[in-house]
């Protein structure tokens, strides 16, 4: 314990260094932080004081990575608004139902053919279905994409992954956290944690004008004390009652975001969130063994990476067609969230939580890995695979197809 | 003209403009207060065959080029600003007005139209702010002028024809 300093201090360097890597290759950071911690950890060596093992520090950057995850749903509830969901159109609901629709059902069908229980499945299913949000926004402001056609769906898609992941996760909290084995009693605990959810919002949206109030305080300190309190106490408390704490920070979020001191709350959460959030990439790294990636994992993997690849471009067509884009433009659509990141490694943390099978942790790795690495480059390259795809499909420009009729 | 505004969650604003011309521009104001001009192509209006990032304070001055508030372009008469029924304008002196070469007072401004000039830049870059009667009133200056709708019409007859 003695050197519990400099072991974090050697954590956080490496981090640092992989970031470094990353934005030399102009990639994006979140693979990077994985593989380095996949690169140590307790099957690593140590280098006269430089242990590489992480043994003695690894409880405390596992809790930091959690605090990373809080702080990553608390940030999502404050940027969520209802009223921009309800603005967003109904194109945008469409597509989004759609393109949770088809790869939520492919994530199933994955499980269910290679013989999984059905709570693997459920996990597998969820992360197979979210993309990155952080991936793709960044993706779009990085090949200058913003001002395309599509731009507002593929952000609409994502705002309402968002909002699913809220509802799965907290569903699939209340089915694996639960203590219970009868049907009865998961159901119960899946029931108590849709109640608290709902108590939270409605009591919180109630005491707005209170919260307003509450928050109106002059020094930065004692406002970031009485946010991080809030946002501990209640994520903690969620755990308590089968609620993952992540939904719980999420919810905190929400209910912030009604408050007039939203904005000062992002201003102050967004270090914090960069910081802890990098640390989340690498204790999840930490905790696998490249060692033990070998076999089923990987095979489960790539039949993982294929379905994705399909649905996204699959989804991705059919709801450009219903917001009437042109076939070019859909193709983004789908190459845009194709990448995974943040919320599918938190489901697999949820599945290792509720002692689920080994085989998850490892499976998430390497499909997170494929996938973050391969978004952005498949984002890039869009145009030469929607041409190839457009030779097999022959796509229809619904654009078209409306001049002839017009000209007939 | 056709402009269509909608929101990027966490990114920005987008502007969609569709300019008589037929060009279509499309204006990111992003959230952190960088600026994206994108230009589309004709042929195709979804593919972007241009663009170009501004910061704040960049993107602010271009706006106010091109809306004549810095620099004024040739065609712009006047640019005027308003408050009640006074009417505060910018007159540039042509070349062939006859008041070209006259003083304030020779033109008897104020008896004539009413309106009274509160300040005459010269092409030179002399100034004067409250010119007296003595100023004279030379080619491609300035002349900023304080009054009413009509006297300010009757001080332009008398700026282009020597008299009102």
């Amino acid at each position: 314990m003695d050197h519990l300093v400099f072991e974090i201090g050697l954590a956080i360097a490496l981090i640092a260094a992989a970031g470094l890597i990353s934005t030399k290759l102009r990639f994006s950071v979140i693979p990077f932080y994985i593989l380095i911690g996949m690169a140590v950890g307790p099957h690593a060596m140590e280098l006269w004081h430089f242990d590489f093992r992480f043994i003695e520090s690894a409880p405390f950057i596992d809790f930091m990575g959690r605090i990373g995850v809080l702080f990553l749903l608390f940030y999502l509830g404050l940027e969520f608004s209802v009223g921009r969901l309800i603005k967003s159109g109904r194109s945008i609901a469409v597509g989004g139902t759609i393109y949770i629709g088809i790869n939520f059902t492919l994530g199933l069908a994955l499980g269910f053919l290679t013989g999984f229980p059905i709570a693997e499945t459920l996990v597998i299913a969820g992360i197979t279905t979210i993309s990155s949000s952080a991936i793709a926004a960044k993706v779009l402001v990085d090949l200058k994409r913003t001002a395309n056609a599509e731009t507002e769906m593929i952000l609409g898609i994502i705002m309402f992954e968002d909002v699913f992941l809220a509802v799965y996760i907290s569903i699939l909290s209340g089915l694996v956290l639960s203590d219970s084995s009868s049907l009865g009693g998961v159901l119960l605990s899946a029931l108590i944690a849709l109640g608290f959810m709902l108590a939270v919002i409605i009591i919180g949206r109630k005491a707005v004008p209170l919260l307003n109030r509450i928050f109106r305080i002059r020094s930065n300190e004692v406002f970031g004390l009485v946010i991080f309190g809030s946002l501990f106490l209640v994520a903690g408390f969620s755990e308590t009652i089968h609620v993952a704490e992540a939904i719980g920070a999420l919810l905190v979020g929400l209910v912030l975001a009604e408050t007039e001191h939203a904005k000062r709350i992002e201003h102050l959460i967004v270090p914090f969130r960069d910081f802890f959030g990098a640390l989340f990439f690498f204790s999840f790294g930490l905790s696998i063994d490249p060692l033990s990636l070998g076999g089923n994992a990987i095979w489960l993997a790539l039949a993982a990476v294929i379905l994705t690849l399909i649905g996204n471009i699959w989804a991705g067509m059919l709801a450009g067609r219903t917001a009437s884009l042109s076939p070019k433009a859909s193709a983004n659509i789908g190459l845009t969230i194709v990448a995974r990141g943040e919320f599918s490694i938190i489901m697999a943390n949820l599945g290792k939580e509720g002692g689920l099978m080994d085989i998850v942790q490892p499976f998430a790795a390497i499909y997170v890995l494929i996938l973050a690495i391969m978004g952005p480059l498949l984002t890039k390259q869009s145009k030469p695979i929607f041409n190839m795809l457009n030779k097999v499909f022959k796509f229809k420009d619904p654009r078209l197809r409306k001049e002839e009729r017009n000209s007939v | 003209m056709d402009i269509r505004e909608s929101i990027l969650p966490g990114i920005g604003i987008k502007y969609r403009i569709d300019a008589e011309s037929g060009d279509r521009i499309v204006i990111i104001i992003h959230d952190d207060g960088r600026r994206e001009l994108y230009h589309f192509d004709y042929e195709d209006l979804e593919q972007s065959i241009s663009m170009t990032t501004l910061n704040d304070q960049e993107a602010r001055l271009v706006a106010s080029i091109i809306g004549g508030m810095t620099y004024k372009p040739k065609q712009l008469e006047s640019v005027e600003m308003t408050f009640d029924d006074f009417i505060i304008e910018w007159y540039r002196v042509e070349p062939h007005y006859a008041s070209v070469g006259k003083s304030i007072g020779e033109l008897d401004v104020r008896q004539n139209s009413g309106a009274t000039v509160i300040a005459i830049v010269e092409k030179k870059g002399n100034k004067y702010v409250n010119p007296g009667p003595e100023v004279i009133i030379s080619e491609d200056a300035t002349v900023v002028v304080v009054g009413e709708r009509d006297q300010q019409k009757r001080f332009k007859q008398i700026l282009m024809n020597g008299s009102g």
